[in-house]
């Protein structure tokens, strides 16, 4: 296990962006530092700014005000957004607008072809891959004929094969049903312990809870960040930021207004019988 | 509560050249009853999307069949009369927003149901109403300028502006944030109290119509597995997880009150059951 100072980080210091032809300024003045070994989920209302941040780290968008030092590297600098593609692999909403390939293996080993790696690296990258994400069995088959749950962990292994230090994943569990997403939140938890840094963005507050660290954004800035007790656990803030509280959140609220306070707030329902029985 | 629409025994499977057809729904009944929110909920590719377009008469199943009141639905002038009680809102209806602007868009439908002047006015503004969208500020906007939220709504009014006996809605909260949800929940509530409409819900994500919707239509595999409420839900009667999906936290939280034998009246109701807690705690703190 290498120690905190051998990783990697992703560094937002000051980022602003305007899109171009917008009157209004998308992000405004964020300062954020993401490290590697870490699970983060980023949060907030549509329009927040959240896959506008998520495209300005790994150099899909270059800063309008302010700076990103993604693994070190100034995205600012044309030049060097290859490099950065390597570092920080994205997965998207939709899973139907990523596959290009006619299989899954053809489709995994895209990323590491356009690197220009050697065919057995490819081959080695792509068979880690498909076991890490456990859709080994899937190599040989099209990727358009599989499930939505099961294009999107094609689509994560296309970014693994890229070798990445951090994974952005921008809502990539939104069309999914439950037994999918679980499957993919149970794989960031894998990354993260691997040593990957993953960026989850996300409009549910219980993949969320699972983070180590969460971010909210709210037009355009940082309106909260830090452990998901901290930042999700009031539930009258919660709502201010745009997002829906969990109900043991709502409830631990009512206990304390009803002058029965649950140290530390509750986020799912065994919290809440934990303090019951405490 | 009087039965609006039901289906008995039916089948559908989309026609695949060259193999044989792949059964995309087999043998579902159902029956919804005037001005009830009921949900179809499975996990992907469970079938449901066929379901909600054959529940809107946009599929002609391939063997049994739908009844529109007592009405058996048979033959074409009888599916054409069916079609105009049912609307049908699509998954990710803004991409099917074209008109170059929203009170245009909203008044296609309408327009092509012949309506005409006034009438036409009056239903397009009508329908924004329901759906919170202010045609002072909008109307006259392309809506390709619109927010997520606002387009969704857009295209809901468009539908509601047919005034539909039967809605039915496929993943309507997809990609929506908490208050586009909300707001879209509320559009659907005062259209069913407005005009007693049935309301139907497809949906992978029960956290999403749990307080809306009194009982669930559960799909699985082209298969529908039966019809609960939500108690039988709570109570665990079924293996939500098999079938790809969750219980919601309000009802997880529901189910461990039952299994603690901590009674609450209203279970959708925050401070009634933090009053239920708070009791609780305090009389087993005495022990």
């Amino acid at each position: 296990m290498r120690g905190n100072e051998g990783r990697l980080r992703i560094q937002v210091e000051g980022l602003s962006f305007t899109y171009p032809g917008a009157s209004g300024e998308a992000l405004r003045g964020v300062d954020l530092e993401f490290e590697q070994g870490r699970f983060y989920a980023l949060l907030g209302r549509n329009g927040s700014g959240k896959s506008t941040l998520a495209r300005c780290m790994n150099a899909l968008l270059t800063p309008t005000g302010g700076r990103v030092l993604s693994c070190g590297i100034d995205t600012a600098e044309g030049s060097t957004r290859r490099d950065i593609h390597k570092l920080l692999a994205m997965v998207f909403q939709d899973p139907d607008t990523q596959m290009v390939a006619t299989t899954v293996e053809e489709e995994v080993a895209f990323g590491p072809e356009n690197l220009g790696l050697e065919p057995p690296e490819i081959r080695r990258r792509v068979d880690d891959a498909l076991r890490l994400v456990g859709i080994a069995h899937l190599a040989g088959r099209q990727p358009l004929r599989l499930s939505q749950g099961q294009k999107q962990l094609v689509a994560i292994a296309g970014a693994l094969g890229m070798n990445p230090a951090f994974l952005l994943s921008d809502e990539s569990t939104s069309m999914l049903d439950y037994s999918a997403r679980h499957r993919v939140l149970e794989l960031f938890r894998d990354l993260r312990s691997m040593g990957m840094g993953v960026i989850h963005v996300t409009h549910f507050l219980e993949e969320a809870a699972e983070a180590d660290a969460v971010v909210v954004l709210d037009e355009g800035r940082v309106v909260a960040s830090g452990p998901p007790a901290k930042t999700l656990g009031d539930p009258e803030r919660v709502r201010s930021l745009g997002l829906e509280p969990l109900a043991a959140t709502v409830v631990a609220g009512e206990l304390g207004r009803l002058g029965h306070p649950v140290p530390g707030g509750a986020l799912d329902v065994k919290e809440l019988v934990t303090w019951l029985n405490a | 509560m009087a039965q609006r629409l039901r289906l008995e025994d039916v089948s559908y499977s989309y026609p695949l050249p060259g193999r044989e057809d792949a059964p995309a729904l087999q043998g579902a009944g159902l029956s919804v009853e005037s001005g009830e929110v009921f949900c179809i909920a499975g996990a992907n590719g469970s079938g449901k999307s066929t379901l909600a377009q054959v529940c809107a008469g946009l599929l002609v199943p391939a063997s049994g069949q739908i009844l529109y009141g007592e009405e058996a639905v048979v033959g074409r002038g009888a599916l054409r009369g069916f079609r105009r009680k049912v609307g049908l809102l699509f998954q990710s209806p803004e991409d099917q927003l074209f008109a170059d602007t929203v009170a245009k868009d909203i008044a296609f439908g309408p327009r092509n149901h012949g309506l005409k002047g006034e009438e036409l006015k009056a239903a397009v503004v009508g329908a924004a109403g329901l759906v919170g969208l202010s045609l002072d500020e909008l109307g006259a906007r392309s809506p390709f300028s619109l927010s997520g939220g606002e387009k969704r709504r857009a295209a809901l009014a468009g539908v509601l502006a047919l005034e539909p006996e039967v809605l039915v809605l496929d993943e309507p909260f997809i990609g929506l944030d908490f208050e586009g949800r909300e707001r879209l929940k509320s559009a659907l509530v005062s259209y069913r109290e407005e005009r007693g409409a049935s309301i139907i819900i497809v949906t992978h994500e029960l956290s999403d119509v749990w307080p809306l919707a009194t009982r669930f239509a559960l799909l699985s595999k082209g298969r529908l597995l039966g019809v609960k409420d939500k108690s039988d839900l709570i109570s665990g009667d079924t293996d939500l997880a098999a079938l790809g999906m969750k219980l919601p936290q309000w009802g997880e939280l529901a189910r461990e009150l039952l299994r603690l034998g901590i009674p609450v009246a209203d279970q959708s109701d925050p401070l009634a059951i933090a009053g239920a807690l708070a009791s609780h705690r305090e009389a087993t703190g005495d022990r």
